[in-house]
């Protein structure tokens, strides 16, 4: 229990770091550091599949996307546009809007039953394995052709062409 | 399923005949192996059909049918495009890879039995399609087609897996005959929540796929920019599938709760009836109106699955087919006329009555079938889809369609207009005899049907 409460706390730090930081790429940074602290609240809820995807793809893949594409939009105060007031004024009504959902939701809330896993180990890679390749067989298999299809497609697009005439584009 | 092996099989053969530069084969191996594939799928009409692989795959009539018209539109289609490819690159095996990569994806969303199979198999096709849509890589319009129909599309696909995903959680299954199960068990008045905001998130990203209004706004920019053969394709093989996996969900999952989204899916018909061909009378280009035409006859498939009956998926059957046919000669004819006077602007046509009789002659069928004239396929399709919609009692909805359709006569007519009494002075066109051979043999489909509309009526149970 110490160490949830310790991860929690950790997460919701990085969270606030996230949107206070000053430079957008500290900030991406935080981010990273948020992710990571929920795949170790997924690991210790059992849930090793969700851990190992929030951890590639999310913590991985993504944000290392945005990273890049931060440092390519190369943002600081200077270039930064000013906001106009309608944007202003159209962020502070979603606020607000968030706000009211928030505080609905959080009036209706009770101590809900909590609920009762059938299988203890649903959240294995073993139990995914199995069902990935026994019911799930088909679907897992023909998903290669989705990938093979855009591997194809990707060269195809990004390849240079070489015109009759002799030119490459 | 054998199908469905040899259509993903093919693409890979494919790319190994690019690799060793056997050029020449590249056509005759893939109609070839299209009509092996075709072949496997029709002999097993008489087969018991039961979902194979957990449940995942039910190769039943319906499917059969469906993989039949996609297997033998697209082999029309492919036979259009001996040199079209080679005049755009030199990576012609690949172009044709990937055609058959998205017939692949059609055949699992024609035979699916399991949401995850219709997810996947959507994904495919449009994965193909957003590569086709951007071969051209120099010409600009096809750039942004291809950058529009990806962005448009990845969010569609999001409400449809969100549909999905809700679905999931109050059903608990994926598979198609648990959910039905669970939908008897309920009533319109009792259904979960959830449930009831999955369907209507599936219609939107369905509807998304078809080109639907009030979601159709990357349709016309998308047929415009791609290259036409490929435009052809999505107009005909792809909307095909997308109306019978439409069709598959609705009729086997949520017939029992047809109150629930019969008002939503009635007010969406209207809107892309109405859309669809009011706009397409502002259009000067042939290629844009045909977009916008596909929009329109988006709406008439849309009757089938509103007026949901036993009937609904031999409509849709017919029409499918109809509404394929004709569009096949149109855009067999726009190709060859692109190609000489180098635009696709209605003026293009004038004076081809005079020069090739022929061709004049196919395209005005094709016309009179789009528009629904007796005698030719498009008739019967319309015939069907509004003979199911009055056994339903859904009356005003037929009078606003068949309005529609006679607005939609004034914009096909112009174009016959322009071939027989706009006098120009051109060269004659020079049809090669593969196009003649497929023009020829859509003129017989579409007359025969139109006239004995019972040799593909009643073929699905």
């Amino acid at each position: 229990m110490s160490i949830f409460y310790f991860i929690a706390f950790l997460s919701i730090l990085f969270a606030v770091l996230v949107i206070t930081a000053k430079n957008p790429v500290h900030s991406v940074l935080y981010l990273i550091l948020t992710f990571f602290t929920i795949t170790i609240h997924y690991i210790l809820l059992n849930a090793q599949f969700l851990a190992i995807v929030n951890f590639i793809v999310y913590m991985g893949a993504i944000m290392v996307l945005f990273l890049f594409v931060l440092m390519l939009l190369n943002l600081n105060v200077e270039s930064e546009p000013v906001k106009s007031n309608i944007v202003k004024f159209a962020g502070v009504i979603g606020g607000c809007c968030l706000l009211a959902t928030l505080f609905g939701t959080l009036k209706l809330a009770a101590t809900s039953s909590p609920v009762v896993l059938q299988d203890q180990g649903l959240g294995l890679v073993k139990n995914l394995g199995k069902v990935l390749f026994k019911e799930f067989l088909l679907p897992f298999e023909i998903s290669s052709i989705l990938l093979l299809s855009a591997m194809v497609g990707a060269v195809l697009l990004a390849k240079r062409e070489r015109q009759p005439d002799g030119k490459v584009f | 399923m054998n199908t469905l092996i040899v259509i993903s099989v093919l693409p890979i053969v494919l790319l190994y005949l690019g690799l060793y530069k056997a050029k020449n084969a590249l056509l005759p191996v893939t109609i070839v192996g299209l009509l092996v594939a075709l072949g496997l799928a029709v002999s097993q009409w008489n087969v018991d059909a039961q979902p194979i692989f957990s449940g995942m795959m039910l190769f039943d009539k319906y499917a059969i049918a469906f993989s039949s018209i996609s297997i033998l539109s697209t082999i029309l289609i492919l036979a259009l495009s001996k040199e079209y490819f080679e005049r755009i690159s030199s990576h012609v095996a690949e172009y044709y890879a990937v055609i058959l990569f998205a017939l692949a994806g059609i055949i699992v969303m024609v035979s699916y039995h399991n949401l995850s199979m219709l997810f996947i198999g959507i994904e495919i096709m449009s994965v193909s399609l957003y590569i086709l849509a951007g071969i051209k890589k120099t010409d600009f319009a096809s750039n942004e087609a291809a950058l529009k129909y990806f962005l448009m599309g990845a969010f569609s696909t999001g409400f449809l897996l969100f549909g999905i995903t809700l679905i999931y959680g109050s059903s608990g299954s994926f598979d198609l005959d648990v959910i039905r199960d669970w939908a008897l068990t309920h009533t319109a008045k009792t259904v979960d929540p959830m449930f009831y905001t999955g369907i209507m998130l599936m219609i939107v990203g369905l509807c998304f796929k078809v080109g639907a209004a009030p979601f159709h706004f990357w349709t016309p920019d998308v047929y415009e920019g791609s290259p036409t053969l490929i435009t052809a394709f999505m107009s005909t093989t792809v909307k095909t599938a997308g109306f019978a996996a439409f069709l598959r969900l609705f009729s086997t999952c949520f017939a029992s709760l047809a109150d629930l989204w019969t008002p939503t899916l009635m007010v969406i018909t209207v809107i892309t009836l109405c859309v669809g061909n009011v706009t397409a009378l502002y259009q000067q280009s042939f290629k844009r109106m045909l977009a916008f035409s596909s929009i329109s006859h988006a709406g008439y498939l849309l009757f089938a699955i509103v007026a949901l009956g036993i009937n609904s998926g031999n409509s849709v059957f017919v029409y499918a087919t109809a509404y394929t046919v004709a569009s096949i000669i149109a855009f067999a004819v726009l190709i060859l006329v692109q190609q000489q006077s180098g635009n696709d602007n209605f003026e293009s046509f004038n004076g081809l009555g005079k020069r090739n009789p022929f061709l004049a002659f196919v395209l005005t069928v094709a016309m009179l079938s789009l528009a629904g004239i007796p005698l030719t396929a498009g008739f019967m399709g319309k015939f069907f889809m509004f003979g199911g919609a009055v056994a339903k009692m859904q009356i005003w909805m037929v009078i606003i369609a068949v309005i529609n359709a006679i607005v939609s006569i004034y914009y096909y007519f112009k174009v016959i207009i322009a071939i027989y009494f706009r006098d120009a002075e051109r060269a004659e066109l020079v049809a090669p005899g593969y196009v003649n051979v497929v023009l020829g043999l859509s003129v017989v489909i579409t007359l025969v049907i139109g006239v004995y509309p019972n040799l593909i009526s009643n073929l699905i149970p």
